[in-house]
């Protein structure tokens, strides 16, 4: 009964944590621009994370390791630290366009400009981190993320073609504007493949004390609920398939956005959006800050857990408090959380392979996942993620250039 | 040097955030056309608070401003620059026009100014599709 209702609150805080400021901008982005065409790099996405997510936690699960001490066990400390730095750099500026989603979902709640509401948001996410524990983390901000269901909602009010969603879950090229196309796909692929999202649900198994019996659980809770969180961004990208795209509107800031769910939801859809924005982001910021902080903590062989008082574990506190206060920065001098978070997504592409490439040599090392370990299946599904993220990262840049 | 070069990776991406086109920029122009004329949609359907409505249309003016500035410098070819600069001029005023009626809560005058951002938003259409066949 125990497990039937850790599974059930997996699932949703699976799906009420899925969105956050970059799936649902780069969906918004690809919507407007191209229809149904980019539904497809949504699609693989999901099918990655799946995977990835799965590995992380089946080996965290077995061999009480999680990805980054495992990966700085098995690869030695130079090549942890070159993946550290590409992290750190990625993961503070996804923390910078989270923050400042927050304070853009209150600025077009309030009228309150989000560079004010800037330190009232970093201040508020610290204190959940410093007073709250991993469950309220976890589930807390999932639940309320919920709201982000309105999107799927939205999608279906409006009536889609569903032939042409169909259609657009089919990998097809750009007619014209290839290298925006390229660069918005290689950002989606960017946003649903948040190594943050891995080292956060690696960290959680072991702050949740998961065992090998487990594993059947982890594998639904990766599957089903990522494949649910997976259609929340395709309903984003519906949405803007049938708002924006037929009055032209391509979407450069927050307020062109958050007309998304008027249409078809004409009394609640501007307060739902605002809403979904503020706690996916929310949520999202919360993880990255712990995952930054576990990365640290983990890596450096520190006393980590969410859920120690901050005396025990003050190295691990003072990373996500010194991360928190310097994301506040930008964002109090006006700094575009749009523009940063297609930046930063376009840059976890070009990165993407640091992080990945350790799964294939960890997922098949019998000291940490003995019988547990991948089978041809897995290992061939690691492979081709790997080779995407080799492609990612050798096209981002240039794509960035021309399309972006 | 395998650090310098990671490092080197959001320098390069700073660069590579490029100046739009000159027909970047029409359609930029055309989306925040369409971006007003969207919010005064729902605010006329009492969909959105005054305050965004507002908000939206200066933040609509005032980027249009801006992209009719760099429009004159470099003009997209084959656009009556005339033509172009009358149209973003006029719905410039009208966008203004319509923030002071939200404050001022007349909806009908509203609907009026509405209507004609649309005439114009239609001419700005047909030169960015004379541009585009252009080319």
């Amino acid at each position: 009964m125990k497990k039937i209702l850790e599974l059930a609150l997996g699932l949703i805080t699976s799906v009420g944590g899925f969105l956050e400021i970059g799936s649902v901008t780069t969906a918004m982005q690809a919507g407007a621009s191209f229809g149904y065409q980019l539904l497809w790099a949504i699609l693989l996405g999901t099918v990655c994370l799946v995977f990835l997510v799965e590995m992380s936690g089946r080996l965290s699960a077995v061999s009480k390791h999680t990805i980054v001490d495992a990966t700085r066990e098995r690869f030695g400390f130079p090549f942890f630290f070159f993946v550290a730095v590409a992290m750190t750099i990625v993961s503070f500026l996804v923390l910078v366009a989270e923050l400042g989603g927050i304070g853009l979902s209150l600025q077009v709640l309030t009228g309150i400009g989000f560079p004010w509401w800037a330190v009232f948001v970093s201040v508020a996410v610290w204190l959940l981190m410093w007073k709250g524990s991993f469950s309220l983390i976890e589930n807390g901000a999932s639940l309320l993320g919920l709201v982000t269901l309105s999107f799927v909602v939205a999608a279906v009010k409006m009536h889609p073609d569903w032939g042409s969603v169909a259609h657009g879950l089919l990998p097809t090229l750009a007619s014209d504007n290839k290298a925006k196309y390229g660069f918005v796909a290689v950002s989606i692929l960017g946003a649903s493949i948040s190594p943050y999202l891995m080292y956060f649900y690696s960290s959680g198994t072991i702050e949740d004390k998961w065992d090998e019996s487990y594993i059947p659980m982890n594998r639904i809770i990766a599957g089903v609920g990522m494949s649910f969180g997976g259609i929340l961004s395709m309903a984003v990208l519906v949405a803007a398939v049938l708002a924006l795209q037929p009055r032209g509107i391509d979407v450069q800031k927050f307020e062109q956005a958050a007309l998304l769910m008027t249409p078809a939801l004409p009394k609640w859809g501007f307060v739902l959006f605002a809403f979904a924005m503020l706690f996916a982001c929310l949520g999202a910021a919360l993880e990255i800050s712990l995952s930054i902080a576990y990365f640290f903590a983990q890596g450096f062989g520190w006393s980590w857990s969410e859920d120690l008082s901050p005396s025990k574990d003050a190295r691990f506190c003072f990373v996500y408090t010194l991360i928190i206060l310097l994301a506040a920065i930008p964002l109090v001098f006006g700094v575009d959380p749009i523009k940063v978070t297609t930046m930063s997504m376009a840059l976890t592409a070009a990165t993407l392979p640091l992080p990945i490439v350790p799964f294939l040599f960890l997922m098949n090392d019998p000291i940490y996942l003995g019988e547990h370990r991948n089978g041809w299946f897995s290992n061939s599904v690691v492979t081709i993620i790997i080779l995407i993220s080799f492609v990612l990262a050798i096209i981002s840049i240039p794509l960035q250039i021309v399309g972006g | 040097m395998q650090l310098k070069a990671l490092l080197a990776i959001p320098v390069l991406f700073l660069w590579a955030c490029k100046q739009p086109t000159p027909a970047e920029q029409l359609d930029s122009a055309l989306s925040w056309l369409a971006t007003a004329g969207m919010a005064g949609d729902a605010w006329l359907r009492h969909t959105t608070p005054d305050r965004y409505t507002r908000e939206t249309l200066e933040l609509s003016r005032k980027t249009l401003e801006q992209i009719r500035g760099d429009l004159l410098k470099a003009p997209p070819s084959k656009v009556d620059a005339a033509s172009l600069d009358g149209a973003l001029t006029r719905s410039r005023r009208r966008i203004a026009q319509m923030a002071k009626l939200v404050e001022a809560k007349d909806s009908p005058a509203f609907a009026t100014q509405l209507d004609s951002l649309r005439s114009d938003e239609k001419i700005v259409k047909q030169l960015d599709d004379s541009a585009n066949a252009g080319q």
